[in-house]
């Protein structure tokens, strides 16, 4: 996984703050929905997506890779429908996070063997934890090792637990060169906070949940990342974080998860083009 | 259109069904068979036992001497009924049109067009199969794909826990290197022909025309090529299996010429078959019997009607005419199979003038009771004077 491609030679990528360069994308690509949002051309196939969505980003959040163990001669097939500069992050199986199976370190393996042909267009490894998994002797020591099993890729942490965020544990990913992943969500009690510490001074990585607290704990995906970022808030949110991770980092990336209805990707573009208008550029 | 069809698939429902009822079964191998039947067949068995060398349909006998310490239990149909009654209901919420057996823990979910509402369909089949998990405590294998035949060949390749996502305009990169063995509807002597030819992946027949196909396979070339291509337009029906033809078979524990025995064994098998007709509101229009002797040798024999039935007293008429057809040598039986297939909607038109006698009258009052009643307690509960009793276990239901 080494002498990956530069983050600066990517197209798309924005230079912030001098000398930060920022990609911007979304978790997951493949969405009939898109079509009906218009941000697929109608009649666009799910085979034809990827390349679609690469004439305007040039990162994506692989989310499947939750639901199902990566699996090398899928992800080969996909790879070769992207451009070359494309970079992919891609989500750690549930089966090493929120359904944690009694074979996990093989899971692991099978995990690093089915990423692999990701190459060098693998930005990173995100290791995102459930709302449940706190920061108990079992739980820290659990994480410990899988990030060792992880050990030489780049990786990216989501807690969801508030009580991760102490500096010890930011103290530990610093150490170990993972990226501390920033969120945007709701404002619940109980959740990660949003905070502009970063870990990994290669990587900044950021997700966008959306804010809507009525849909977050029913149970329906559909509701719980359903939200439209308004231009005052992507400004806003822009003027009080990016320029404090940009400062701390060489580069970094920006995904949205409210993928209904084609909300992340219409606010992504927007985020891109407010960020690229301000005094950050 | 793009389709998205899941298939839920629970591995050795039965046995799953009795680990849930028995969690002490949980710890050692399971046959699920008859007890106390001379001649008992293997109904369902476990991994474990499967591993053993266990097959459905084995002697148990055998199946006990391959899986030495091995636990039997006695089938229990009408609770694997029950079970899978609650399985559809957490699917349903889902989709409406849902493809399943009635006791096999198979289920094909058609989510076309429902993405606006429940969101990805791989989150669907992540989401039922917890649900399922959760709630039943049984652990179904989920894939997802463009038609059917994909989705069965994926469940059959992560058996038997797991989950698979075969993406949209993959299907013929998927199946390349897989097994012959793996596609559904291929038939033996299909297979033997194509190992023949050495011919052993599903790539490799793709390789094949349709005119080289047609050479050695005739009108089956047309669907060895879709298949071996990942293409399938078979719709998800919903219900039960709606075009498929009803299949009752009945293994004796002992083989038998007794007349009055094999008589009130195809009178059962009959009005089994009429039960799950009206439940689908068909009508039969030919009834097959199918007599296997005891020297191996066996006959088939088939008898029809103008109009379809569903009743149990037409239909027994029409079985009886097939029995006593197929039914020509003194050699005693090993089993007895039926088969009612040109099935018909029923027709909901009522007619203008009832063409019907007050006995048909009063025989369809008895029909309808007797499946108000089986529906609430069980098929063997109730019965029509002079079908005998099966044993639920060695009967096979093959819809």
């Amino acid at each position: 996984m080494a002498d990956r491609q530069d983050i600066h030679a990517i197209p798309g990528a924005l230079t912030l703050a001098g000398d930060c360069r920022v990609l911007f994308g979304t978790c997951g690509y493949s969405y009939t929905e898109w079509v009906d949002s218009t941000f697929y051309p109608a009649g666009t196939r799910t085979s034809e997506m990827l390349s679609f969505y690469g004439y305007t980003f040039s990162t994506v959040e692989l989310n499947y890779t939750w639901y199902q163990m990566a699996r090398a001669e899928a992800v080969a097939r996909m790879v070769r429908k992207a451009p070359s500069h494309f970079r992919f992050s891609a989500k750690l199986t549930r089966t090493m996070t929120h359904e944690l199976a009694d074979d996990w370190r093989e899971q692991l393996k099978l995990y690093r063997e089915g990423i692999a042909p990701l190459g060098q267009q693998l930005q990173a490894v995100l290791v995102q934890l459930p709302p449940d998994f706190d920061r108990t002797l079992s739980n820290r020591r659990y994480l410990a090792e899988l990030l060792d099993g992880l050990h030489g890729l780049p990786l990216a942490v989501e807690f969801r637990h508030a009580s991760w965020a102490v500096d010890s544990v930011f103290q530990e990913l610093e150490r170990r060169k993972v990226s501390l992943v920033t969120v945007d969500e709701p404002e619940i009690g109980g959740l990660f906070p949003t905070l502009d510490v970063v870990t990994n001074p290669e990587l900044f990585y950021v997700r966008f949940h959306g804010r809507n607290i009525s849909g977050w704990r029913s149970g329906n995906m559909q509701k719980k990342i359903d939200y439209d970022y308004s231009e005052d808030e992507l400004r806003g949110w822009s003027e009080e974080w990016l320029g404090k991770l940009v400062r701390q980092a060489k580069s970094g990336v920006i995904y949205f998860n409210n993928h209904v209805r084609g909300q992340a990707p219409r606010n992504a573009q927007r985020l891109k083009k407010i960020v690229g208008n301000s005094s950050l550029a | 259109m793009e389709r998205s069809i899941l298939h839920f698939n629970v591995a050795d429902f039965a046995v799953a069904v009795e680990r849930v009822a028995d969690i002490t079964l949980r710890s050692k191998p399971l046959i699920v068979a008859p007890l106390g039947a001379a001649r008992a067949v293997v109904y369902d068995m476990s991994e474990e036992a499967y591993q053993c060398g266990v097959r459905k349909g084995m002697a148990l006998n055998l199946a006990s001497r391959l899986c030495r310490g091995s636990k039997v239990v006695q089938p229990r149909t009408d609770l694997y009924r029950k079970a899978m009654g609650t399985f559809l209901k957490r699917v349903q919420s889902y989709s409406p049109l849902i493809e399943h057996g009635l006791e096999d823990g198979h289920l094909f979910v058609d989510l076309t067009g429902t993405h606006r509402l429940f969101g990805p369909p791989p989150d669907v089949g992540w989401r039922v199969r917890r649900e399922v998990r959760d709630g039943l405590g049984i652990n179904p294998i989920w894939t997802l794909a463009s038609n059917k035949l994909v989705a069965k060949v994926s469940s059959r390749l992560v058996k038997p826990v797991g989950e698979y996502i075969v993406a949209t305009g993959e299907e013929q990169e998927f199946l390349a290197p897989l097994s012959l063995s793996l596609l559904p509807g291929l038939q033996g002597k299909e297979l033997s022909r194509l190992h023949e030819f050495h011919i052993s992946t599903i790539g490799q027949l793709a390789e094949l025309s349709r005119s080289q196909l047609m050479v050695p396979f005739g009108s089956r070339c047309e669907f060895l090529h879709q298949a071996s291509h990942g293409q399938d337009n078979s719709l998800v029906m919903g219900g039960p299996q709606q075009s498929a033809p009803i299949d009752h078979e009945h293994l004796f524990a002992t083989d038998t010429n007794d007349q009055q025995e094999v008589e009130s064994i195809v009178g059962n098998l009959v009005s089994r078959a009429a039960v799950t007709l009206r439940h689908r509101r068909q009508v039969a229009r030919r009834i097959g019997v199918w007599i296997h002797y005891s020297d191996g040798s066996h006959v088939v024999r088939q008898a029809t009607l103008k109009q379809g039935s569903s009743s149990d007293f037409g239909l027994r008429q029409l079985a009886m005419l097939a029995l006593k057809r197929a039914w020509i040598r003194r050699t005693r039986l090993r089993s007895v199979r039926l088969v009612c297939d040109r099935l018909h909607r029923q027709s909901p038109q009522l007619s203008l003038f009832p063409e019907t006698t007050v006995k048909e009258r009063s025989q369809e009052k008895v029909l309808s009771a007797m499946d108000t009643i089986r529906a609430r307690f069980g098929h063997s509960l109730i019965n029509i004077g002079g079908a005998r009793q099966t044993n639920p276990a060695v009967e096979r239901l093959a819809v």
